[in-house]
């Protein structure tokens, strides 16, 4: 995820034509990687608000808050992660996965005999795919992301220099199979359930019942069945959690792989449509500071409005009756709330975009701007940091914390791993010119030892 | 025309003809030379590519046909526990000869044709070459996707093919040595998968054998207390009403209390339970076979679509994670490495590939037997064979597929120097020069014949007139190609995937000589 190397210096939106050839202003050049890599940090930190749960508690937890009282401070917390940050910190993760994809891609210049840049990009991608099961199975961070990174990476290449309108409108389509896929699975359940109901009344009127009813029934059983919280299965898992590294190790690993076969094949899409949506904000000029402020602030507006307001109809009618009433709303509900999960991704993660460029250009909080693009000069490192530290805070053979903080609690935690994360990256970057991490990856890719140290200026 | 690319043939040193005519290497060994790509086509000649994608296709339907006639696991096992008779005879030889083989086989082509297909788009002036070949991956993976989905045929294998080719493409710049080298990792990864895949079932059983303890137990303590409680009733024969008598109500309340206890622990009857499915599985019920053959036979295409959809998904899935990508890596690796070393450009003498040939398969045929002679005393025992040997039946397939396909292979190189069974050869290059479009008819051809969309003979072939259907099809198969070769140069389906490449109709009807740089694809799977 490193920038070394930026497009075309051109006071206009970036338009593809130009970015071919690369002539970047040193001092421009530094305005660009600040402006990318300061949301990079924002929406790396912001990811752990998401992941923090999953590291900390067992799942059970969320079905007990969103059952309890709403005056609850749980129920509040969860609320808000829901409705506003949920998603979108990936969602913006992932847009500039691609617009590193880009930058990556277009400025490189082969030597005649050597690798081209094509091929460095695909082993820089191979290696991330295994930075992911490394990360997942090692690093025991179930959540990985890096893995399907990887992978969807190597689907992006021959779109690198297409159209922005190209590149949107394929973004939406990955999100069409996304609602698609949501739908059928939907459908079916719905359908399930009528064939159920129907049973239910054959009985009652003492009917025979036909062979599609009796598998309904069955069927409808053990959905409802998955729908309730599984004590047994809690109980097991919280004990397993407080154990060794080794018990861990195997626990997790059909779970890793189930994730990831599941993950690489319908999940995604989830990636792949917002990197497509951010290879084409990127040529349009959006990540490089280069649109109107008035632009940014009317996209700011409509993104924030936009997606809350679905966020809070999907948590309030969606989410909590869900999870409160599931039959019920199986049977209320024509289209499930979360299909429009992606389409509220979108408008938020543009809309922190956008905020986070308006903060920017309004000089009101330099330090902190500074401070988040050195944590995203860095993001593969803080990346796998996260995982190293929670996994260390929460597991058993670390601090074991696992399943004893409060839901509301988790995220003083969250609070002081963000503080720790932009002073170590603000302390490394001053003496070296890559995360750690990323020197690794860049080593790996280039297969040769990469110069570490920052070179003094005189 | 005679064209130097540089870049990926540099570090081995041959020359390369393009279509494969039969030139020995003309180059020293030492110098460091471009390849030389020679495009003069000769159709007079069966390129061995052609010929060796054409026989994986055809014989790899000798197995696929397993799964599109309805000759379950189930049918395989109980022939395979009986291990006599015609229909093993025959069940094990096809197994032995050509299961898996043909995918690896498939595999060393589409490997090796990666390749000529990269040196071949570094002669466009368009686009760089990586543009062409990740295009021309991501157009085979939605073929695969096509056939697959539309053309019912859930173990399709062009969806794994596209999306290896992108895999490895960092890996088509490596020397021979290190491929083989990578080859050899992907191959002892598919062997330890299978180790560890019984170890886990050795883990299941040692659970259940614990949970068996706990059981015998409990009948011993409930024999023990009937016991107990029959004594207990003869030394003190009912007293008195009204004498409280504090030994026997104590004794009884110590017996009801225990056999509260009796019963297992839902985790304890889920390891039961685990076990007890899995040898289940191993034994052949018909009644299994008859839910999938009213699945199949159904006539609605809409509910076949949904039905296959799921082993669809699954395949192209979990299988692709757990075990396609180092079967086919392995496959693909090999063939690069065979290419870089002129292996099929007749580098070596025919001597050599006779004994490769001899080899290799004597090899394949050795671990083919063990298969089938392992698998026999899993399936007459599981119970058994899991506390008394050390590797699973499978634990070797990964040894015996990629032998086999390397000594078929060798044979076919030998057959092609020596000239002989050139009728043959023919007939298996037309096939391949068209594999695609071929591959793809397989499909359409016999999901219409079996399912109950077509003409439903799902489930009604036994095994050799399956056989005998097979080889009706390939025979059609070539002949049509033959003849389809006679008055095109391409196949329908590689004519869409070349205008796909290229983002415009391309002519269907190509001159002789070679296509213009950027509408290439010369390499189909």
């Amino acid at each position: 995820m490193e920038t070394s190397i930026t497009p075309a210096e051109n006071s206009q939106p970036l338009a593809p034509e130009t970015a071919t050839v690369a002539t970047a202003a040193p001092v421009a050049k530094a305005d660009r990687i600040h402006t990318v890599d300061m949301i990079r940090g924002f929406a790396l930190l912001g990811i752990l608000l998401m992941n923090i749960p999953i590291f900390g508690l067992d799942e059970s937890a969320f079905s007990q808050i969103l059952k309890g009282s709403s005056e609850n401070a749980d129920f509040k917390a969860l609320g808000f992660i829901h409705i506003f940050p949920d998603g979108t910190m990936r969602g913006l993760f992932s847009m500039l996965f691609g617009v590193g994809m880009v930058l990556f891609t277009l400025n490189k210049t082969s030597k005649p005999d050597g690798p081209t840049v094509a091929e460095y990009y695909y082993r820089r991608l191979l290696w991330l795919v295994l930075f992911g099961v490394f990360n997942a199975y090692i690093l025991l961070w179930e959540g990985d992301i890096l893995f399907y990174y990887g992978l969807a990476g190597m689907l992006l290449y021959p779109f690198r220099k297409s159209s922005p309108k190209l590149l949107i409108g394929l973004g939406i389509l990955c999100f069409a199979i996304n609602m698609y896929k949501t739908m059928g699975w939907f459908g079916d359940t719905k359908k399930t359930r009528k064939t159920y109901l129907e049973a239910k009344a054959a009985i009652a009127e003492k009917k025979p019942l036909t062979e599609a009813q009796q598998g309904a029934m069955g069927r409808w059983e053990e959905i409802e069945k998955s729908q309730t919280p599984d004590t047994a299965r809690s109980k097991r898992n919280i004990r397993k959690m407080h154990s060794g590294y080794g018990t861990i190790f195997s626990y997790f690993i059909p779970d890793n792989a189930n994730n990831e076969i599941w993950g690489m094949y319908h999940g995604i899409w989830d990636f792949i449509g917002m990197m497509l949506i951010g290879m084409g904000l990127f040529w349009m000029g959006f990540f490089s500071n280069k649109l109107a402020t008035s632009t940014y602030g009317m996209l700011a507006l409509v993104g924030y409005i936009v997606g809350i307001t679905i966020g809070w109809l999907a948590f309030i009618n969606g989410q909590v009756e869900w999870v409160r009433h599931f039959s019920t709303y199986i049977d209320n509900w024509r289209v499930p709330h979360f299909l429009l999960y992606d389409v509220r991704r979108v408008f938020i993660s543009v809309g922190h975009a956008s905020l986070l460029m308006l903060l920017y250009r309004s000089g009101l909080v330099n330090w902190l701007m500074r401070a988040l693009a050195n944590v995203g000069q860095m993001a593969f490192t803080n990346y796998l940091m996260q995982s190293i530290i929670c996994t260390w805070f929460f597991f058993g053979y670390g601090f074991d914390y696992y399943n004893k903080l409060r839901f509301y609690q988790l995220y003083y935690v969250v609070l002081a791993i963000w503080i720790f994360q932009m002073i170590f990256s603000s302390i490394w970057l001053r003496f070296f010119r890559f995360g750690p991490f990323e020197w690794v990856w860049r080593s790996l890719t280039y297969w040769k030892k990469q110069p570490m140290r920052l070179k003094k200026i005189v | 025309m005679i064209v130097k690319v540089k870049g990926y043939f540099t570090k081995p040193t041959f020359s390369i003809n393009l279509y494969m005519e039969a030139t020995p290497n003309p180059l020293p060994a030492d110098t460091v030379e471009p390849i030389i790509i020679t495009d003069s086509i000769s159709y007079r000649k069966p390129q061995p590519l052609d010929v060796l994608r054409g026989i994986g296709i055809l014989f790899g339907l000798m197995v696929s046909v397993w799964l599109f006639a309805g000759f379950s696991n189930g049918r395989q096992f109980g022939i395979i526990n009986k291990a006599t008779g015609f229909d093993y005879r025959l069940y094990s030889t096809v197994s032995v000869l050509f299961d898996g083989k043909m995918r690896a086989l498939i595999g060393l082509v589409f490997g090796a044709g990666l390749l000529l297909y990269m040196a071949k788009s570094e002669l466009s002036k368009t686009l760089p070459a990586a543009d062409f070949y990740i295009r021309r991956q991501m157009w085979l993976m939605a073929f695969g996707l096509l056939n697959a989905m539309y053309f019912l045929w859930p173990n399709d294998m062009l969806f794994q093919l596209g999306a290896m080719g992108i895999l490895v493409f960092p890996f088509l710049r490596l020397s021979p040595k290190k491929l083989m080298l990578a080859a050899t990792i992907c191959l002892l990864i598919f062997c330890g998968k299978n180790y560890w895949r019984f170890a886990d079932d050795k883990g299941v059983y040692k659970k259940y054998l614990a949970v068996t303890v706990v059981e015998k137990k409990f009948a011993k303590d409930s024999a023990d207390r009937h016991i107990k409680d029959s004594l207990a009733k003869i030394a003190n024969p009912a007293k008195p009403a009204g004498i409280k008598d504090s030994t026997q109500t104590s004794a009884s309340k110590d017996s009801l209390a225990k056999a509260k206890k009796d019963t297992l622990t839902k985790e304890q009857a889920d390891h039961k339970a685990a076990w007890e499915g899995l040898v289940k599985n191993l034994v052949f019920d018909p009644k299994n076979d008859e839910g999938e053959k009213n699945e199949v036979r159904e006539t609605s295409y809409g509910k076949l679509w949904d039905h296959m959809l799921n082993m669809t998904q699954g395949r192209e899935a979990a299988w692709t994670y757990r075990t396609g990508v180092w079967e086919l890596g392995m496959s693909i690796l090999l063939g690069m490495a065979l290419l870089k070393m002129g292996f099929f450009a007749f580098s070596y003498r025919r001597g050599q590939y006779f004994m490769l040939a001899i080899i290799a398969i004597g090899i394949g045929l050795f671990f083919g037997w063990f298969r089938l002679y392992f698998h026999n005393s899993a399936l007459r025992g599981y119970e058994k064979y899991i506390t008394h040997k050390w590797v699973p039946h499978t634990q070797f397939i990964a040894i015996e597929r990629l032998s086999m396909a390397l000594g078929y292979a060798a044979l076919v190189m030998w057959l092609l120097q020596a000239n002989l069974l050139r009728f043959f050869t023919k007939g298996f290059a037309a096939v391949g020069r068209i594999a695609l479009t071929n591959y793809l008819l397989q499909s359409i051809f016999l999901s219409w014949f079996f399912t109950g969309a077509g003409s439903g003979n799902f489930g009604k072939l036994n095994q050799w007139q399956m056989y005998f259907f097979v080889l009706l099809v390939m025979l059609m198969q070539i002949v049509l190609s033959v003849f389809w070769l006679r008055r095109y140069q391409q196949g329908p389906a590689e004519w869409l995937w070349r205008c796909a490449i290229a983002k415009k109709w391309l002519p269907f009807k190509t001159p002789h000589a070679i296509a213009p740089p950027g509408d290439i694809a010369s390499t189909p799977a």
